[in-house]
Protein backbone atom coordinates (compact mmCIF):
# COMPACT_ATOMS: atom_id res chain seq x y z
CA UNK A 1 0.00 0.00 0.00
CA UNK A 2 2.76 2.33 1.18
CA UNK A 3 4.61 1.54 -2.44
CA UNK A 4 1.58 2.24 -4.54
CA UNK A 5 1.11 5.68 -2.65
CA UNK A 6 4.79 6.33 -3.27
CA UNK A 7 4.29 5.50 -7.12
CA UNK A 8 1.46 7.51 -7.38
CA UNK A 9 2.54 10.35 -5.73
CA UNK A 10 5.63 10.34 -7.95
CA UNK A 11 3.09 10.80 -11.04
CA UNK A 12 1.31 12.75 -9.90
CA UNK A 13 3.94 15.59 -8.97
CA UNK A 14 5.13 17.13 -11.86
CA UNK A 15 1.61 17.97 -12.36
CA UNK A 16 1.16 19.64 -9.18
CA UNK A 17 4.22 21.37 -9.33
CA UNK A 18 2.98 23.23 -12.74
CA UNK A 19 -0.29 24.03 -11.13
CA UNK A 20 1.21 25.21 -7.89
CA UNK A 21 4.70 27.12 -8.57
CA UNK A 22 5.52 29.27 -11.89
CA UNK A 23 8.21 27.99 -13.43
CA UNK A 24 11.36 29.91 -14.41
CA UNK A 25 11.79 29.73 -18.36
CA UNK A 26 14.24 32.73 -18.38
CA UNK A 27 17.33 30.52 -19.22
CA UNK A 28 19.14 31.58 -22.72
CA UNK A 29 16.30 34.17 -23.43
CA UNK A 30 17.36 37.43 -25.09
CA UNK A 31 14.30 38.96 -25.03
CA UNK A 32 14.73 43.16 -24.69
CA UNK A 33 13.18 44.59 -21.51
CA UNK A 34 9.91 46.81 -22.48
CA UNK A 35 10.42 48.54 -18.36
CA UNK A 36 7.33 46.67 -17.58
CA UNK A 37 6.40 45.95 -14.02
CA UNK A 38 5.85 43.13 -14.20
CA UNK A 39 7.96 41.37 -16.65
CA UNK A 40 10.19 37.87 -17.02
CA UNK A 41 12.28 36.93 -19.93
CA UNK A 42 11.15 33.82 -20.97
CA UNK A 43 12.17 31.48 -23.59
CA UNK A 44 9.99 28.38 -24.06
CA UNK A 45 8.55 25.73 -26.95
CA UNK A 46 5.56 25.07 -27.81
CA UNK A 47 2.68 24.37 -30.16
CA UNK A 48 0.48 27.17 -31.45
CA UNK A 49 -2.94 26.67 -31.23
CA UNK A 50 -6.33 28.52 -31.99
CA UNK A 51 -7.51 28.71 -28.09
CA UNK A 52 -11.48 28.33 -28.75
CA UNK A 53 -10.38 25.08 -30.77
CA UNK A 54 -8.52 23.68 -27.87
CA UNK A 55 -11.20 24.73 -25.29
CA UNK A 56 -14.43 23.42 -27.32
CA UNK A 57 -13.17 21.67 -30.16
CA UNK A 58 -14.51 23.96 -32.36
CA UNK A 59 -11.66 23.86 -34.78
CA UNK A 60 -12.04 25.52 -38.18
CA UNK A 61 -8.89 24.99 -40.49
CA UNK A 62 -5.92 26.70 -40.64
CA UNK A 63 -6.65 28.44 -36.45
CA UNK A 64 -9.53 30.46 -37.90
CA UNK A 65 -6.95 32.10 -40.91
CA UNK A 66 -6.53 34.95 -38.63
CA UNK A 67 -10.08 35.72 -37.08
CA UNK A 68 -9.36 33.75 -33.73
CA UNK A 69 -7.62 34.11 -31.33
CA UNK A 70 -3.98 32.31 -30.96
CA UNK A 71 -1.73 31.31 -27.80
CA UNK A 72 1.29 28.35 -27.28
CA UNK A 73 0.27 24.97 -25.51
CA UNK A 74 4.00 25.13 -23.90
CA UNK A 75 5.53 22.25 -24.27
CA UNK A 76 7.29 21.71 -20.72
CA UNK A 77 3.72 22.31 -18.77
CA UNK A 78 1.03 21.89 -21.11
CA UNK A 79 -0.16 24.93 -20.25
CA UNK A 80 -1.92 27.99 -22.75
CA UNK A 81 0.12 30.81 -22.40
CA UNK A 82 -1.79 33.29 -24.36
CA UNK A 83 -0.02 35.78 -26.79
CA UNK A 84 -1.56 39.36 -25.86
CA UNK A 85 1.14 41.20 -28.03
CA UNK A 86 3.82 40.99 -31.04
CA UNK A 87 7.30 42.93 -30.86
CA UNK A 88 5.86 46.30 -32.37
CA UNK A 89 5.43 49.57 -30.42
CA UNK A 90 2.24 50.14 -32.54
CA UNK A 91 -0.54 48.47 -30.49
CA UNK A 92 -0.33 45.60 -31.99
CA UNK A 93 -1.46 41.91 -31.27
CA UNK A 94 0.17 38.62 -32.19
CA UNK A 95 -2.31 36.70 -33.69
CA UNK A 96 -0.29 37.46 -37.48
CA UNK A 97 2.74 36.56 -36.33
CA UNK A 98 1.88 33.07 -35.39
CA UNK A 99 -0.97 32.50 -37.87
CA UNK A 100 2.15 31.08 -40.40
CA UNK A 101 3.04 28.23 -37.69
CA UNK A 102 -0.47 27.02 -36.80
CA UNK A 103 -0.34 23.62 -35.69
CA UNK A 104 3.54 23.82 -35.86
CA UNK A 105 5.60 23.55 -32.61
CA UNK A 106 8.17 26.34 -32.11
CA UNK A 107 10.59 28.18 -29.88
CA UNK A 108 9.46 31.21 -28.53
CA UNK A 109 11.23 34.34 -27.15
CA UNK A 110 9.54 37.33 -25.10
CA UNK A 111 8.63 39.00 -22.21
CA UNK A 112 6.05 36.80 -19.29
CA UNK A 113 3.25 38.93 -17.70
CA UNK A 114 3.17 38.15 -14.08
CA UNK A 115 1.77 39.50 -10.58
CA UNK A 116 1.36 37.33 -8.28
CA UNK A 117 -0.98 39.96 -6.44
CA UNK A 118 -2.95 40.62 -9.59
CA UNK A 119 -4.83 38.25 -11.36
CA UNK A 120 -2.38 37.38 -14.41
CA UNK A 121 -1.29 34.53 -15.21
CA UNK A 122 0.13 33.25 -18.72
CA UNK A 123 -0.19 36.22 -20.73
CA UNK A 124 2.97 36.67 -22.86
CA UNK A 125 4.68 39.48 -25.49
CA UNK A 126 6.07 37.54 -28.04
CA UNK A 127 9.09 39.07 -29.51
CA UNK A 128 10.27 36.22 -32.11
CA UNK A 129 10.10 33.08 -32.99
CA UNK A 130 12.19 30.31 -34.19
CA UNK A 131 10.50 26.83 -36.51
CA UNK A 132 12.83 23.82 -36.29
CA UNK A 133 16.00 24.62 -37.93
CA UNK A 134 14.55 27.87 -39.38
CA UNK A 135 16.51 31.27 -38.22
CA UNK A 136 14.86 33.73 -35.82
CA UNK A 137 12.20 35.46 -36.94
CA UNK A 138 11.20 38.91 -35.44
CA UNK A 139 7.75 39.09 -34.51
CA UNK A 140 6.78 42.47 -36.48
CA UNK A 141 4.53 41.34 -39.26
CA UNK A 142 0.83 43.50 -38.14
CA UNK A 143 2.47 46.83 -39.77
CA UNK A 144 2.87 44.98 -43.02
CA UNK A 145 -0.89 43.08 -43.21
CA UNK A 146 -2.35 45.82 -42.28
CA UNK A 147 -0.63 48.34 -45.21
CA UNK A 148 -1.60 44.98 -47.72
CA UNK A 149 -4.99 45.19 -46.00
CA UNK A 150 -5.08 48.65 -46.30
CA UNK A 151 -3.95 50.04 -49.84
CA UNK A 152 -5.76 52.91 -49.97
CA UNK A 153 -4.40 54.50 -46.69
CA UNK A 154 -1.63 55.43 -47.58
CA UNK A 155 0.10 58.68 -46.19
CA UNK A 156 2.26 60.20 -43.17
CA UNK A 157 2.19 59.02 -39.56
CA UNK A 158 1.31 55.91 -37.93
CA UNK A 159 -1.05 52.78 -38.86
CA UNK A 160 -3.49 54.04 -36.42
CA UNK A 161 -3.67 57.84 -37.31
CA UNK A 162 -4.90 56.22 -41.23
CA UNK A 163 -7.29 53.50 -40.43
CA UNK A 164 -10.40 53.75 -41.93
CA UNK A 165 -12.67 52.23 -39.64
CA UNK A 166 -11.12 54.30 -36.50
CA UNK A 167 -11.13 57.08 -38.09
CA UNK A 168 -14.72 56.17 -38.56
CA UNK A 169 -15.28 55.35 -35.32
CA UNK A 170 -13.58 59.04 -33.72
CA UNK A 171 -15.61 61.09 -36.51
CA UNK A 172 -18.64 59.75 -35.22
CA UNK A 173 -18.11 59.47 -31.22
CA UNK A 174 -15.09 61.35 -30.74
CA UNK A 175 -11.64 60.23 -29.04
CA UNK A 176 -13.31 59.76 -26.10
CA UNK A 177 -16.34 57.80 -27.37
CA UNK A 178 -18.52 59.89 -25.96
CA UNK A 179 -19.91 62.24 -28.80
CA UNK A 180 -18.59 65.13 -30.55
CA UNK A 181 -20.03 67.70 -28.25
CA UNK A 182 -17.87 66.17 -25.10
CA UNK A 183 -15.02 65.73 -27.16
CA UNK A 184 -15.09 69.72 -27.96
CA UNK A 185 -15.74 70.61 -24.69
CA UNK A 186 -12.62 68.34 -24.12
CA UNK A 187 -10.40 69.26 -26.35
CA UNK A 188 -10.42 72.57 -24.81
CA UNK A 189 -9.70 72.12 -21.77
CA UNK A 190 -6.75 70.08 -22.41
CA UNK A 191 -5.35 72.12 -25.53
CA UNK A 192 -6.11 75.59 -24.85
CA UNK B 1 -7.94 0.20 -1.95
CA UNK B 2 -10.73 1.36 -5.11
CA UNK B 3 -11.46 4.74 -3.15
CA UNK B 4 -7.71 5.35 -2.77
CA UNK B 5 -6.80 4.67 -6.58
CA UNK B 6 -10.13 6.62 -7.79
CA UNK B 7 -9.25 9.86 -5.43
CA UNK B 8 -6.06 9.83 -7.33
CA UNK B 9 -7.29 9.38 -10.35
CA UNK B 10 -9.65 12.32 -9.85
CA UNK B 11 -6.80 14.30 -9.47
CA UNK B 12 -5.33 13.62 -12.58
CA UNK B 13 -8.69 14.12 -14.17
CA UNK B 14 -8.54 18.30 -12.61
CA UNK B 15 -7.17 20.09 -15.89
CA UNK B 16 -9.68 18.52 -17.73
CA UNK B 17 -12.21 19.57 -15.38
CA UNK B 18 -11.33 22.76 -15.13
CA UNK B 19 -11.96 24.07 -19.43
CA UNK B 20 -15.61 22.29 -19.38
CA UNK B 21 -18.03 25.25 -20.30
CA UNK B 22 -20.35 26.84 -17.71
CA UNK B 23 -23.33 28.80 -19.26
CA UNK B 24 -22.89 32.75 -17.49
CA UNK B 25 -24.03 36.38 -17.77
CA UNK B 26 -21.55 38.93 -16.89
CA UNK B 27 -22.03 42.30 -16.81
CA UNK B 28 -18.53 44.36 -17.15
CA UNK B 29 -16.66 46.91 -19.35
CA UNK B 30 -14.84 45.24 -22.91
CA UNK B 31 -11.22 46.69 -22.05
CA UNK B 32 -7.75 46.03 -24.12
CA UNK B 33 -6.32 43.23 -22.20
CA UNK B 34 -2.42 44.09 -23.01
CA UNK B 35 -2.34 47.66 -21.51
CA UNK B 36 -4.74 46.52 -18.80
CA UNK B 37 -2.29 43.44 -17.91
CA UNK B 38 0.84 45.12 -18.55
CA UNK B 39 0.92 48.15 -16.99
CA UNK B 40 2.76 49.91 -19.93
CA UNK B 41 0.59 53.01 -19.92
CA UNK B 42 -0.19 53.19 -16.50
CA UNK B 43 -1.99 51.73 -13.60
CA UNK B 44 -5.17 49.58 -13.95
CA UNK B 45 -7.97 52.05 -13.38
CA UNK B 46 -6.37 54.48 -15.75
CA UNK B 47 -6.49 51.88 -18.32
CA UNK B 48 -10.38 51.59 -18.81
CA UNK B 49 -13.38 53.87 -19.60
CA UNK B 50 -13.50 56.75 -21.40
CA UNK B 51 -9.44 58.26 -21.05
CA UNK B 52 -8.42 55.08 -22.94
CA UNK B 53 -11.32 55.07 -25.08
CA UNK B 54 -9.07 55.58 -28.47
CA UNK B 55 -6.44 53.80 -27.34
CA UNK B 56 -8.65 50.45 -26.78
CA UNK B 57 -9.90 51.30 -30.89
CA UNK B 58 -6.23 50.87 -31.82
CA UNK B 59 -5.00 48.25 -29.70
CA UNK B 60 -8.47 46.04 -30.81
CA UNK B 61 -8.47 46.96 -34.55
CA UNK B 62 -4.57 45.58 -34.51
CA UNK B 63 -5.83 42.17 -32.64
CA UNK B 64 -4.55 42.58 -28.96
CA UNK B 65 -7.51 40.28 -27.34
CA UNK B 66 -10.40 42.14 -25.63
CA UNK B 67 -11.39 41.29 -22.07
CA UNK B 68 -14.33 41.87 -20.19
CA UNK B 69 -13.60 43.37 -16.92
CA UNK B 70 -16.32 42.44 -14.56
CA UNK B 71 -17.75 44.07 -11.52
CA UNK B 72 -15.87 42.36 -9.33
CA UNK B 73 -12.54 42.54 -10.80
CA UNK B 74 -12.15 39.27 -12.76
CA UNK B 75 -11.25 39.25 -16.26
CA UNK B 76 -12.60 37.05 -19.38
CA UNK B 77 -10.34 36.97 -22.34
CA UNK B 78 -13.00 37.06 -24.93
CA UNK B 79 -12.87 34.66 -27.45
CA UNK B 80 -15.91 35.39 -29.55
CA UNK B 81 -18.44 38.34 -29.58
CA UNK B 82 -21.90 37.40 -30.93
CA UNK B 83 -22.16 36.42 -34.42
CA UNK B 84 -18.59 37.26 -35.13
CA UNK B 85 -16.34 34.42 -34.67
CA UNK B 86 -13.14 36.95 -33.94
CA UNK B 87 -13.88 38.50 -31.24
CA UNK B 88 -11.12 40.94 -31.41
CA UNK B 89 -10.16 43.29 -34.46
CA UNK B 90 -14.26 42.41 -35.88
CA UNK B 91 -16.54 45.39 -36.26
CA UNK B 92 -18.64 44.17 -33.15
CA UNK B 93 -15.47 44.64 -30.71
CA UNK B 94 -14.30 47.91 -32.10
CA UNK B 95 -18.30 49.15 -31.47
CA UNK B 96 -18.08 48.29 -28.36
CA UNK B 97 -14.96 49.70 -27.17
CA UNK B 98 -14.96 50.81 -23.41
CA UNK B 99 -18.62 50.12 -23.08
CA UNK B 100 -19.76 48.28 -20.17
CA UNK B 101 -22.32 45.45 -21.55
CA UNK B 102 -23.89 42.54 -19.99
CA UNK B 103 -23.01 39.70 -21.68
CA UNK B 104 -24.56 36.12 -22.28
CA UNK B 105 -22.02 33.23 -22.85
CA UNK B 106 -19.52 30.19 -22.52
CA UNK B 107 -17.29 30.23 -19.63
CA UNK B 108 -14.08 28.49 -20.03
CA UNK B 109 -11.02 28.65 -17.10
CA UNK B 110 -8.01 27.15 -17.68
CA UNK B 111 -4.19 27.42 -16.28
CA UNK B 112 -5.17 30.57 -14.69
CA UNK B 113 -6.83 32.79 -17.34
CA UNK B 114 -10.58 33.00 -17.72
CA UNK B 115 -12.13 32.82 -21.23
CA UNK B 116 -15.78 33.74 -22.31
CA UNK B 117 -17.34 33.03 -25.46
CA UNK B 118 -20.05 35.86 -25.76
CA UNK B 119 -23.33 34.21 -27.29
CA UNK B 120 -25.25 37.26 -27.16
CA UNK B 121 -24.74 40.89 -25.78
CA UNK B 122 -28.07 41.27 -23.96
CA UNK B 123 -27.47 45.24 -22.70
CA UNK B 124 -25.04 47.84 -24.14
CA UNK B 125 -25.09 50.56 -21.44
CA UNK B 126 -22.31 52.73 -23.85
CA UNK B 127 -19.51 54.51 -22.36
CA UNK B 128 -19.93 54.88 -18.16
CA UNK B 129 -16.58 54.66 -17.00
CA UNK B 130 -15.46 58.41 -17.01
CA UNK B 131 -11.86 58.39 -16.41
CA UNK B 132 -10.85 61.26 -18.48
CA UNK B 133 -12.16 63.36 -15.56
CA UNK B 134 -8.86 61.43 -13.61
CA UNK B 135 -6.76 60.64 -16.01
CA UNK B 136 -7.65 63.11 -19.37
CA UNK B 137 -6.50 60.74 -21.83
CA UNK B 138 -4.57 57.54 -21.91
CA UNK B 139 -1.78 58.06 -23.88
CA UNK B 140 -1.16 61.55 -23.55
CA UNK B 141 -0.82 61.37 -27.27
CA UNK B 142 -4.31 59.70 -27.86
CA UNK B 143 -5.77 63.13 -28.93
CA UNK B 144 -3.39 64.96 -31.80
CA UNK B 145 -2.96 68.38 -30.81
CA UNK B 146 -4.91 71.02 -32.74
CA UNK B 147 -2.42 72.69 -35.56
CA UNK B 148 -2.19 75.84 -35.68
Amino acid sequence: MIRLAAAFALLAAPQFATVAFAQDFSTNSEARSWNLYAEVPALFEGKIIDVMCELTGDCPANCGDGERQLAILRSADDQIVMALKNNQAVFSGAVVDLLPYCGQTVTLDGLMIADKDFPIRNSYQVQRIKAADAEWATANQFTKVWAAENPDAKGKGPWFRRDPRINALIAADGYLGLGLEVDEAFKKYLFE
Amino acid sequence: MRRFIAAFMGLFALPALAAEGERITVTGEIIDTWCYYSGVMGGPDSVVGSAHHTCALWCSAAGIPIGLLAEDGTVYTILKLGAQDNATGGDTALRLASHTVTADGMFYARDGINYIIVEEVLEDFGIVNLTHEDYDVVPSFAIPEPKE
